[in-house]
C-alpha cells in the first residue's frame, strides 16, 4: 500500500513536469509579446505542408546575410548573438553580431550560423520561420503573396516581437494589411 | 470452452474413459486458459485503440483553428494532455493490476505530451528545434515506463530517441554530434533488464530484443566524426558481440525469430565482409593518416578499440567452455580489427576468402544437421560473392556465364540431394 503511494506521489510530480513545460513556453511568449520591441522583417512566403503541425507559410527573409569582417572565424552551427535595429525605411536589419549577449539592448536574437561565404558574409537563418494558419486560407494565402509579389510596389513583411534572444511572429503582413484578413475575403 | 470439448467430455464421462473428478479439472483448465487469452486479446485492443485515439487527437489538432482567440487555443492544447494525465491517474488508482489499462492509458498520454508541446508550438509559430523537441519529450515520457510499468511506452520511447540520434546526427547539417542518444539509451537499460528477468518470454520482451538491436546497429554511425570510414571496426565488433549474445543459453532455446541479436549479428558480419570484399572500399584510408595522434585518441578508434576487447572477452568466455574446438569461422571475423593496419587492397582478397569460406561451412552444416534453410543460407552467400565480383573485377562474360551456370546447378544439386536423402531416410 505504501508502494503503491508512492508511485502515486511519483507519477503526479511527472503530471506536474509534464504540464510545466507547456506552461513555460506560454509564459515566455507571452512575456515577448507584452514587453518585446516590435521589427518589421521583410519577407517572400512560401506555402509548403506539415502533416504534423497542420498548415504554415514558410518566410523567407531578405535579411539572410550579414557582413563580418573575417567570416572564417565562425564555424557553421555556432551560436551567435544578433542585435536587430530598425532602419530609415522601417524595416527591420542586423546591425551588429557577437559571440555573447549584447549587455545595451534586450533587442537581440539567438542564432545560428549557417555557412561563411566570400570570407567577409556570414549566412544566418531566421528563428521564426513559420507562419501558422488554417489550412483553408494557407493556399489563398500563398494565391495572395504570389499575385502581390509580380507588382514589385508591394511590401510584404513579418511583424515580429523580439526580447533577449527569443522572438514571436505576431502578423504576416502585405501592404499593412494583415495576410489572413486578404486570404478571408478572397 | 468450446462446445467441442463439452461433448466430448460428456462423451467420455459416459464410456467410463474419465471419471467426475478429471472431467471437472479438465473443464477448469480449459476456463482458465480461455480466460488468460482473452485478456492478452483486450489488452492487444486497448493499445491498438489507445495508439490510434493518441494519433487522431494529433491529426485532429493539428487542424488550425484560426477563429478561436489564443486563449482558447492555449486550453485547448492542455486538453489531450490532462485527459491522459487522468487516464493515467485512474489506471494507477484502479487497475494497476491490468496491463491493458496501463499500457494503453500510457499510449495515450505518451502522444498527449508531444501534442500538447508541439500544439503551444503552433499557436506561437514558433519554428522550433525538433531536436530538443524529442529530447523534452521522451524525457516527460520515460517516467511512464517505470511508473506504469508500460512496455509499449517503452519501445515508442526507443524509437523517439532513436530519431533523435539519427536527426541530431545524420539528418541536419551542420551536425550537432550530440551524444545525448547514448544517456537516453541508459534510461531504458533497467526496463530491459526488468523484462529479461521477470518475462524472457513474452511478446514485449521479444519486442525489445529486435528494437534494441536495431536502435544500436541504426545509432553507432553517430559517433563517427572526422574518421568515418573508420567505424566499420566499431560495426565489425558490435556485430560480433550480438552474435555471441545471440549464443547465450538464454538466447540458444528461444526460436531463431526471436533471436534479434544472432540474425543481425550474423548477417552484419557478412554484410562487412562483403563490403570489405570490394577494392574501392580500400581507396579510403581507414586511418585519418594526417596525424597518428590524433588518429589513436579519436572517438572513433578509442570506442573501436574498446568493442574489440568485449568481442574478444565474449569470444573467450564461449569458446573457453570447449576448449575452443568448437569455433566457427563467424567467430573470428572480428579479428580482421587488427588487419586494419595493413593498407591496400590485399585485405579485400581476404575478405573473399572469409566469405567463401563460411559460405562453404554452411553448406556443410546444412548437409549435416539435414536442413535446406541452412544448406541454402551458405549457397546464396556465395552467389552473393559471385555477384559483387562481377563488378570489381574484369572476368570475361563467358566465365561469368559459366559461374552463374555452376552455381545454378549447384542449388539444384544440394536440394535435390538432400530431399533425396530425406525420402530414403523416411522409407
Amino acid at each position: 500500500m505504501k508502494n503503491k503511494k508512492n508511485i502515486l506521489l511519483l507519477f503526479a510530480l511527472v503530471a506536474i513536469t509534464q504540464l510545466f513545460v507547456p506552461l513555460q513556453m506560454i509564459f515566455n511568449q507571452e512575456n515577448i509579446i507584452n514587453t518585446g520591441t516590435e521589427f518589421k522583417f521583410q519577407t517572400a512566403p512560401i506555402d509548403p505542408y506539415d502533416a504534423f503541425r497542420g498548415k504554415y507559410i514558410t518566410l523567407f527573409f531578405k535579411e539572410r546575410e550579414i557582413k563580418v569582417k573575417n567570416a572564417k572565424k565562425y564555424t557553421s552551427g555556432e551560436t551567435i548573438f544578433a542585435t536587430i535595429i530598425t532602419t530609415k525605411n522601417g524595416f527591420a536589419k542586423i546591425s551588429s553580431i557577437s559571440r555573447s549577449k549584447p549587455e545595451n539592448t534586450d533587442s537581440y536574437l539567438k542564432l545560428k550560423v549557417g555557412f561563411a561565404h566570400n570570407n567577409d558574409k556570414i549566412a544566418i537563418d531566421l528563428p521564426f520561420n513559420r507562419f501558422y494558419m488554417n489550412e483553408n486560407i494557407a493556399s489563398k494565402a500563398e494565391k495572395i503573396y504570389r499575385e502581390s509579389s509580380i507588382k514589385k510596389k508591394n511590401e510584404t513583411y513579418a511583424l515580429v516581437a523580439i526580447k533577449n534572444g527569443e522572438a514571436f511572429i505576431k502578423d504576416v503582413r502585405i501592404n499593412e494589411v494583415s495576410i489572413k484578413d486578404l486570404a478571408n475575403k478572397k | 470452452m468450446s462446445d467441442k470439448i463439452t461433448n466430448e467430455l460428456q462423451e467420455l464421462l459416459k464410456a467410463n474413459v474419465v471419471t467426475e473428478e478429471t472431467a471437472k479439472k479438465i473443464r477448469q483448465y480449459f476456463n482458465e486458459k480461455q480466460e488468460g487469452s482473452q485478456n492478452r486479446l483486450s489488452s492487444v485492443f486497448g493499445i491498438l485503440g489507445a495508439i490510434l485515439v493518441g494519433l487522431g487527437i494529433i491529426l485532429v489538432f493539428a487542424h488550425n483553428w484560426d477563429n478561436l482567440s489564443r486563449l482558447t487555443k492555449i486550453l485547448l492544447s492542455f486538453l489531450p494532455l490532462i485527459i491522459g494525465q487522468l487516464f493515467c491517474g485512474y489506471s494507477l488508482l484502479k487497475k494497476s493490476e491490468s496491463p491493458a489499462w496501463r499500457e494503453s492509458s500510457g499510449v495515450i498520454l505518451f502522444f498527449a505530451v508531444g501534442s500538447s508541446i508541439a500544439l503551444i508550438a503552433q499557436v506561437y509559430n514558433i519554428s522550433g528545434d525538433l531536436n530538443s523537441f524529442l529530447m523534452i519529450w521522451m524525457l516527460l515520457c520515460l517516467p511512464l515506463v517505470y511508473l506504469l510499468k508500460s512496455s509499449i511506452v517503452s519501445l515508442l520511447y526507443l524509437t523517439g530517441i532513436t530519431y533523435y540520434g539519427c536527426n541530431a546526427n545524420y539528418f541536419t547539417y551542420p551536425t550537432a554530434h550530440s551524444y545525448y542518444y547514448w544517456l537516453l539509451l541508459l534510461g531504458i537499460a533497467p526496463h530491459y533488464y526488468e523484462l529479461l528477468k521477470t518475462k524472457a518470454n513474452s511478446n514485449f520482451t521479444l519486442f525489445h530484443h529486435w528494437f534494441i538491436a536495431l536502435s544500436l546497429i541504426i545509432c553507432l554511425g553517430t559517433i563517427a566524426h572526422k574518421n568515418g570510414n573508420s567505424i566499420a571496426l566499431s560495426y565489425m565488433s558490435l556485430f560480433t558481440i550480438f552474435y555471441f549474445i545471440g549464443q547465450t543459453p538464454f538466447f540458444e532455446v528461444q526460436k531463431l525469430k526471436n533471436n534479434s541479436f544472432l540474425i543481425f549479428g550474423k548477417l552484419g558480419i557478412l554484410y562487412l565482409l562483403l563490403l570489405y570484399s570490394f577494392k574501392w572500399f580500400w581507396d579510403k584510408s581507414i586511418y585519418d593518416t594526417t596525424s597518428v595522434s590524433e588518429t589513436f585518441f579519436s572517438l572513433e578508434f578509442i570506442i573501436a578499440l574498446l568493442l574489440t576487447f568485449l568481442a574478444a572477452l565474449l569470444f573467450y568466455k564461449k569458446n573457453s567452455q570447449t576448449n575452443f574446438k568448437e569455433i566457427s569461422v563467424l567467430e573470428l571475423v572480428f579479428l580482421t580489427n587488427i588487419l586494419f593496419f595493413i593498407p591496400g587492397y590485399e585485405f579485400s582478397i581476404i575478405a573473399n576468402g572469409i566469405v567463401l569460406a563460411i559460405g562453404i561451412s554452411e553448406i556443410k552444416r546444412g548437409s549435416k544437421l539435414n536442413h535446406l534453410g541452412i544448406l541454402n543460407f551458405g549457397l546464396i552467400l556465395i552467389s552473393i560473392l559471385v555477384t559483387c565480383r562481377f563488378f570489381d573485377t574484369n572476368l570475361s562474360f563467358v566465365i561469368r556465364g559459366i559461374l552463374f551456370i555452376t552455381i545454378g546447378l549447384g542449388f539444384f544439386l544440394t536440394n535435390y540431394l538432400m530431399l533425396k536423402k530425406r525420402n530414403r531416410n523416411e522409407k
